[in-house]
């Protein structure tokens, strides 16, 4: 599926920004917070949608650039900005020997691989009391960096997102971005024609890994803790749902995806505490009923007034 | 019924109150309980919301507090900081709610309360035991009504003084608070002239105890501590029972709770611990509270229903006292606030927000006219000897 | 305590752990291999038959008709999803398969809790199988011989089927290719509804026989399906050998490691996986995709 057009993708998230002038304060948290997510599912789509890899694992690394985030927070003091760019730059690091070892696989091994590592990722945090603060996780974490204001903190996480969008939108579209692309669809005629397959999905993975490593840093920000339930596999399910409910592959899918579950979940579990059955029906009956997810949808009603 | 769940999404864009004006008379009271109403935690947090339920409904009945009715706002977390983080700071700034209570999990009140200066709001746990919520992590605005973890090992070390066993082996689940729980238990044991020879820590998740049991054989203590509740709790005694693991040793424990003890059936029998909470305590104020609740929901009220009773019964006093529900004054009422409640003469102390009250030891027993074993209260220790010191989440 | 006494104790631990985990993995590696669907609900099926089970004996006090009732349960189950909802997918990417057991997970977490409410649900065992046997002085449970033998029983069960029976050939062929077999005439669609019944029957039977030793309770579901995907990638996706082979093998790396490092016990079942995935990616006895 060709992405959508950039600019409108940009003039979107500019907008949101905005609202945070307008809207009330908690819904300005909310909004917030559902744009971090919306990254978060940017991410997993270049390694879901673009180069058709499905992680179960993609909890990894948003927990752990999390809890970097959190370490230079707390103990280096350094600056909001700066340590978002630092925990994204870390999870890629460490996405390079994790991938190398996962994109040796693909299909269900691959996405059981990647499930393994963020579990133990999990493990390690739990258990490493006094580094991690182990099941309590850390509170606390102070938002150097950046001025007052739930509003300015809105503007910087759309200042993020809207640079990731362009990063994965850049990526995608260039010529590595374009053997990426024939590497999912005929992983023997590209290897072929010269291209190793395991290298360039070892950079997709990589580019992913850094991007989530960038979202969980933000949240980190956002909610000023950080606790071991980040690396779990219920959140990498999550995610996941917010890409394929969105539409694999179109980047701005997965984001609308993302800002779709998150509003509906929190709407429905306020009210009913049966929100689980409500909701968990309400995925049965989109999967059905829009195989292309909700860009799908919203393709096909573009489509039908003849844009 | 006055509980609330929030408008759907016409609320999203509301405008917001005029803040910090107070309402004419008659306005409902909120009470914030962002809880756990689903997942691993839901039979815990049902009983956090029934108990809610039913003070609201004496309280409203009574005329509300300071003439208002009170009005309780449930949000289900799942247990989950991020939820819980999210779902109390749309109360306190969507709903303007200033008191939150019922916090399930010590992972989210530690998340909630560094935020409740800025939010200018206040928390009192109820079901929270971790030490650090008084001690390294504690607010100004957070207080604590119920007993802590490190109060019921107290409670039981104390009476465990007069027992015949002089060494103990401890088992529990590897996070915050199985192992805060041991290590304030192996230190008090210390105290007592005994000691521990040795502890297990399962996995978070564990079912199968039976390398656990076979541990514990192997190490042959002469009694067993364990630090369990909910399902584990109930999977280590049914699994134990069936090795015959009771038969070798007496079990103690630091929170006997029958939401684990009954699944658990006849193996529960003989089970001693610390009490948080017990429908045995013999007190008129609990009487009345434990046949207003028969009356109510069919059920004798367990750990949680009663320390979450507590907790609201401390709010009323203080509000009473404050003579307005603002944080501020709420607040500076809760300091040294002193009353009587379900669980006797209680004291919030101004240090750190932690109500020092009474210990009580009971054991699980088959009783008359209880179609299960029940417990019943072998103990009683006054709350100078269970309390730790200001801001202190073990004893010297 | 003897040290011949205490490996052969742990020995029975491990088989009996296994067992069980072999009634949730096989129904997994079902799904998996004749139809490449990645079961989410697969945990809230065996909390399903836990529950019923534990219904089903405190109704009629008899053990054994839990035991039938909890497996009907979960087939019938199964089969209704598969045929309303699962049915309309095959066509369609596995994403799809994700998202909708994801889906039939939620809501069948949220049912249990409707209907049967938040606390745990349990009965006592029969007389007959609440008893120990004493192997070298040392007690152990009659209930977990029971489960050891049943676990066996379904072994040589499966395995004779899938070996003597039409069913069973029409299995191994549609796990091999299923493309072939539908074109060789066999109705795919009714091998995958049959299919994906008797999967969930065997893993609602799972938690029937798990109760007496965890008890009905929420958290049930969530707890056992991980441990559950790591056996069948271990073993090896749609192969019965591998689903073996990975019960025995995490059974007892959980039981020796909870007893012997605990400390490392909850990443080890991870670094297993992770270690077997490297080196043989489709898993021991499976081939890789």
């Amino acid at each position: 599926m060709k992405p959508a057009d950039p600019k409108l993708v940009l003039l979107a998230i500019a907008l949101a920004g905005a609202l945070g002038f307008v809207l009330p304060g908690h819904a300005t948290t909310l909004l917030t917070e559902a744009l971090i997510l919306a990254l978060f599912a940017l991410s997993l789509d270049l390694l879901v949608g673009h180069a058709r890899l499905t992680s179960f694992g993609h909890a990894g690394p948003w927990a752990f650039g999390a809890y970097i985030a959190a370490a230079q927070l707390l103990v280096l003091h350094i600056p909001l900005p700066l340590a978002v760019l630092v925990s994204g730059l870390a999870t890629a690091v460490i996405a390079i020997p994790v991938g190398w070892l996962c994109v040796r696989t693909g299909g269900v091994t691959f996405a059981m691989l990647s499930l393994a590592f963020a579990q133990l990722g999990f493990a390690v945090v739990f258990k490493w009391n006094a580094v991690t603060g182990g099941s309590d996780g850390l509170a606390g974490l102070p938002r150097l960096g950046l001025p007052a204001g739930r509003e300015v903190f809105l503007l910087f996480v759309c200042g993020v997102l809207a640079a990731a969008y362009l990063l994965a939108h850049g990526f995608v579209t260039s010529p590595l971005g374009r053997i990426v692309a024939a590497v999912r669809e005929n992983e023997q005629r590209a290897e072929a024609l010269g291209h190793d397959p395991r290298r360039i999905r070892l950079v997709v993975f990589v580019l992913s890994y850094f991007l989530a490593g960038v979202a969980g840093a933000l949240y980190a920000g956002f909610a000023q803790f950080v606790s071991p339930e980040l690396f779990f596999w219920t959140v990498s399910g999550h995610v996941l749902v917010m890409v394929v409910l969105g539409g694999a592959g179109t980047l701005v899918g997965p984001m609308l995806g993302a800002l779709a579950l998150f509003y509906a979940e929190h709407e429905l579990s306020a009210l009913t505490e049966s929100w689980g059955l409500a909701l968990g029906l309400l995925f049965m009956v989109v999967v059905i009923a829009a195989p292309a997810g909700l860009m799908g949808w919203l393709r096909a009603a573009m489509g039908a007034r003849g844009r | 019924m006055n509980i609330t769940r929030r408008p759907a999404l016409a609320a999203l864009l509301a405008a917001p109150a005029l803040s910090g004006v107070s309402r004419a008379q008659g306005q409902p009271l909120k009470l914030g309980v962002p809880t756990a109403m689903t997942g691993t935690w839901a039979a815990l947090g049902a009983q956090v919301v029934r108990s809610c339920r039913l003070w609201a409904k004496t309280v409203n009945a009574e005329g509300g507090l300071l003439g208002r009715p009170v009005e309780f706002l449930f949000e289900d977390t799942q247990g989950v900081p991020a939820n819980c983080l999210r779902k109390a700071q749309e109360m306190v700034e969507r709903d303007r709610v200033n008191i939150l209570l019922g916090l399930m999990a010590s992972s989210e009140a530690l998340a909630v309360m560094p935020k409740l200066a800025d939010w200018n709001a206040l928390f009192i746990s109820s079901v929270n035991g971790a030490g650090s919520i008084t001690a390294e992590a504690w607010v100004p605005n957070a207080f604590r009504a119920n007993t802590s973890g490190p109060m019921g090992a107290r409670a039981l070390a104390l009476w465990l003084r007069n027992s015949p066993q002089t060494n103990f082996f401890s088992l529990s689940l590897d996070y915050a608070w199985g192992r805060s729980s041991v290590e304030t238990f192996e230190g008090l044991l210390t105290g007592i002239g005994k000691r521990s020879i040795g502890s297990v820590f399962a996995p978070v998740g564990t079912r199968d105890y039976s390398s656990f049991i076979t541990r514990i054989r192997q190490a042959n203590p002469q009694a067993l501590y364990i630090a369990l509740t909910g399902d584990d709790g109930t999977a280590f005694l049914r699994q134990a029972a069936q090795y015959r693991l009771f038969e070798r040793m007496p079990v103690v424990t630091e929170t006997v709770d029958m939401l684990f003890t009954r699944p658990a059936g006849d193996a529960a029998i003989g089970l001693v611990g610390g009490s948080r909470y017990s429908f045995a305590y013999d007190h008129p104020a609990n009487n009345a509270f434990v046949a207003r609740f028969r009356a109510e929901y069919n059920e004798l009220p367990d750990t949680y229903d009663g320390e979450q009773w507590q907790a609201l019964e401390v709010l009323r006093a203080a509000v009473l006292k404050a003579g307005a529900t603002d944080t501020q004054s709420v607040v500076a009422a809760l300091r040294d606030l002193e009353l009587n409640s379900i669980k006797g003469p209680l004291k919030i102390r101004g240090c750190d927000g932690q109500a020092e009250q009474q210990g009580f030891v009971v054991r699980v027993a088959r009783r008359e006219g209880f179609p299960v074993p029940a417990p019943e209260v072998i103990a009683t220790f006054s709350a100078a000897e269970v309390t730790p010191a200001c801001r202190a989440s073990n004893f010297a | 305590m003897d040290p011949l006494a205490l490996f052969t104790l742990q020995v029975l631990n491990a088989l009996s752990l296994s067992a069980l985990l072999f009634f949730i993995a096989l129904g997994l590696t079902l799904i998996f291999g004749i139809m490449r669907v990645v079961n989410f609900a697969h945990g809230a099926v065996f909390m399903l038959g836990a529950y019923c089970g534990v219904a089903v004996q405190t109704a009629t006090g008899s053990f054994a008709a839990s035991l039938l009732a909890a497996p009907l349960a979960g087939a019938a189950l199964g089969l209704a999803f598969e045929r309303s909802a699962l049915s309309r997918l095959y066509a369609r990417e596995h994403s799809a398969f994700l998202l909708v057991t994801f889906g039939l997970a939620l809501a069948l977490t949220e049912a249990i809790r409707l209907i049967w409410g938040a606390d745990a649900r349990q009965t006592e065992l029969p007389a007959l199988l609440a008893g120990i046997v004493f192997v070298m002085d040392e007690p152990f449970p009659v209930y977990r011989l029971l489960l050891i033998g049943a676990g066996g029983l379904c072994w040589l069960l499966c395995w004779l089927g899938l070996q003597r029976t039409r069913l069973g050939l029409l299995l191994r062929a549609a796990s091999q290719n299923p493309t072939m077999t539908a074109a060789l005439g066999n109705d795919v669609g009714r091998v995958r509804a049959m299919v994906f019944a008797l999967a969930c029957a065997l893993a609602a039977l799972g938690g029937a026989l798990a109760a007496p030793l965890l008890s009905a309770s929420l958290g049930l579901g969530s707890n056992v399906i991980i441990d559950a995907f790591v056996i069948v990638m271990i073993g090896g996706m749609g192969s019965f050998i591998g689903t073996v082979a990975g019960s025995l093998l995490v059974g007892f790396a959980q039981t020796f490691g909870n007893f012997y490092v605990p400390e490392l016990a909850l990443g080890m079942t991870y670094a297993l996986m992770i270690t077997v995935l490297v080196l043989r990616p489709g898993g021991l006895f499976g081939r890789p995709e």
